[in-house]
């Protein structure tokens, strides 16, 4: 291969890392911006937000096909063929969350009207802050292609995950003393499960950078469990437990 | 680009010439330039480093040349990846000799308002300015917001009492108009209130009268506690202070400053707290020493556990009459004016006002003012033991502190 054809292909490389970071970007913005529209009941922000995720998909889409056609045409090996491996798993993922981000703003639709109190409204604020923050720090981890940031994400999700349960045990609590009603409960949990599921995707984001920089997926934790499992079975002659 | 002309000033040359500058040193051509200017010539280059405007150059096939180092500043943070995807547009369109520009709103926190400005050079390629704009737009809104908002305050008691006046006309039963006058006389007091704030503040503004005694903190929030001890009974509010220089414990701590102003900027803030709490919640006032960037300072903290205050609300609300939500402030009674005298009691006193805050959980103010010389002794040592806490339900034992 000339030496022409591989700048192409590192240029094509950088083009579609430099557009995955542009989607995850805009997530990143996103989060804060659909929370708003929650909390001060934008009705015209949730529609503009629901009219710009055709866009985000039909950017992702667009990411998705280049990176196929850079596996089918380059044959990458190593590091570009991981990175473009990687692409190829955050693009869904990064559309997911926008997917997330859109299910607020309509729950922001459907809420319109009601009053929250202003403890749900600061727990939703929190966790808004916090799913940004990691979201943040998977889309810096990328650009910067930092895996000890990366690894980072999966300690700060718990905290995230701590307050989802928080949330829902304050739901709860509103609930019984009256203060909303079961529609209302249920349209807030759904929204807390929105926001603990946009800190899953930055973990998920963040195991991939992982796997960028070191070749290491988590998924070879199940996979050594298994073959440690049948190799016991094996020996012993009978399946054991699990 | 009044900056860019500037330089252009400072170096003693045409304005069309800096320009020329900036595509040479693209280019990486090391050009001899006139005489007197030549020795300044590298410093344009410090200049455009130095200015917080981000300067990106592209050639005519519109591949980037040139970031000065606020445009590199941004590299590998989310919020450059967004500008630069901005940047890029701007470039694509100026090839085709479109100038124009573009705003990239960003959500933060903070908030931040860029503008991404492009012009096509001479020689084919095109430079883009990137300008932070926050403070900016920020202003203007302050500016309408505020004539619309002191309108509205001023006309809605005046609007009241021009009905009530008419209900009088033709009212003959004695109880009705006792009661119509009394809603009258609070309505007025109401616009009173109003006026006599906004003449506080724009007093506190000019900032020319403030005294520069020496002033003792401890006194300033015992007296703060005693304009709301009322108000705080009323709706069981407990209040404690705490800290040096309280409760005759430990060398009165001292700053040099207008009396009347700190007790008005520490009222403002301790009547706020106990306004915005729930009925028996407490509400936390402590006075203490820190040093911030080397600079001594001294903190008085007021936290409350009351309703808190929204995050995008957090940045406005020491403006003239800004509201969090305008359908309770009737009821609280506030005439809109308090946060914006504690911000210029602090700024007249080369300090600030620093907010926190948790919707649902609570505020905490932390009023900064610097600390003046060491303490003096204090020429009337305590009387007797005094306890260093007390709650606005025993107002007895805080003359001890004042």
């Amino acid at each position: 291969m000339t030496q022409d054809l591989r700048s192409e292909f590192h240029g094509e490389l950088d083009a579609v890392r430099n557009d995955i970071a542009r989607l995850g970007a805009y997530v990143v913005e996103l989060i804060p911006r659909v929370t708003e529209i929650l909390l001060q009941q934008d009705l015209e922000g949730a529609e503009y937000v629901l009219r710009a995720d055709a866009d985000i998909d039909v950017r992702t889409h667009s990411v998705e096909e280049r990176a196929l056609t850079m596996l089918a045409l380059q044959a990458p090996v190593a590091d570009d063929l991981r990175q473009v491996a990687a692409a190829l798993r955050l693009a869904p993922e990064i559309e997911r969350s926008g997917d997330l981000c859109c299910n607020i703003a309509k729950a922001a639709r459907r809420l319109y009207g009601r009053e929250l109190d202003p403890k749900l409204r600061g727990a939703i604020q929190r966790m808004s802050d916090q799913a940004q923050q990691e979201y943040r720090e998977a889309v810096e981890a990328y650009l910067n292609v930092d895996a000890v940031r990366a690894a980072a994400i999966g300690d700060m999700d718990e905290l995230l995950d701590q307050m989802h349960r928080a949330f829902i045990g304050q739901i709860f609590e509103t609930h019984a003393g009256s203060a909303i009603d079961l529609q209302v409960a249920v349209q807030l949990a759904l929204i807390g499960r929105f926001y603990e599921r946009l800190g899953d995707h930055a973990v998920n984001i963040s195991k991939r950078i992982v796997y960028i920089v070191t070749g290491w997926v988590p998924e070879h934790v199940s996979d050594d469990r298994q073959r440690a499992q049948a190799a016991a079975e094996a020996h012993t002659g009978h399946p054991g437990p699990g | 680009m009044a900056w860019l002309l500037g330089a252009a000033g400072v170096a003693g040359v045409a304005a069309g010439f800096t320009a020329g500058w900036i595509l040479a040193r693209r280019r990486r051509i090391a050009e001899p330039v006139d005489a007197p200017a030549a020795p300044v010539a590298p410093s344009t280059f410090t200049l455009l480093d130095a200015h917080r405007t981000g300067v990106v150059v592209a050639d005519a096939e519109g591949r980037v040349t040139y970031r000065n180092a606020a445009a590199q500043a941004m590299t590998g943070t989310h919020v450059g990846v967004l500008v630069d995807a901005a940047v890029e547009k701007r470039l694509a369109l100026s090839r085709h000799g479109e100038a124009g520009d573009e705003i990239v709103e960003l959500f933060g926190p903070p908030k931040q308002v860029l503008d991404v400005v492009s012009r096509p050079l001479p020689d084919g390629g095109s430079v883009v300015f990137v300008d932070d704009i926050t403070e900016r737009r920020r202003l203007d809104q302050v500016r309408t917001d505020f004539i619309a908002n002191v309108s509205h305050e001023l006309k809605t008691p005046i609007g009241a009492l021009s009905v009530l006046a008419e209900m009088l006309v033709d009212e003959t039963d004695p109880s009705t108009v006792g009661r119509v006058v009394g809603r009258m006389m609070s309505e007025a007091q109401r616009a009173s209130n109003t006026i006599d704030d906004l003449i506080e503040l724009s007093r506190i503004e000019l900032g020319d009268d403030r005294s520069t005694d020496p002033v003792k903190l401890g006194g300033v929030v015992a007296a703060a506690i005693d304009r709301v001890t009322e108000l705080a009974t009323q709706r069981q509010i407990d209040i404690t202070a705490t800290g040096a220089g309280l409760g005759g414990v430990g060398s009165p701590v001292i700053v040099a400053g207008d009396r009347l102003q700190l007790v008005s900027a520490v009222g403002n803030l301790v009547e706020n707290a106990v306004k915005y709490s729930e009925p028996g919640g407490p509400v936390r006032i402590r006075i203490d020493p820190a040093t911030v960037d080397g600079t001594e300072w001294l903190e008085i903290t007021v936290a409350d556990q009351g309703v808190g205050i929204p995050q995008r609300d957090l940045a406005r609300i020491f403006e003239r009459f800004y509201r969090v939500d305008r359908a309770r402030s009737r009821g609280t009674g506030g005439t809109g004016l308090g946060l914006s005298i504690v911000r210029h009691v602090a700024t007249n006193h080369g300090g600030e006002v620093i907010v926190s805050s948790v919707e649902g959980e609570g505020s905490t103010f932390v009023l900064r003012l610097p600390a003046s010389q060491p303490a003096q002794p204090d020429p009337t040592p305590p009387t007797g033991p005094q306890p260093t806490t007390w709650s606005a339900r025993q107002p007895t034992t805080q003359q001890g502190a004042a």
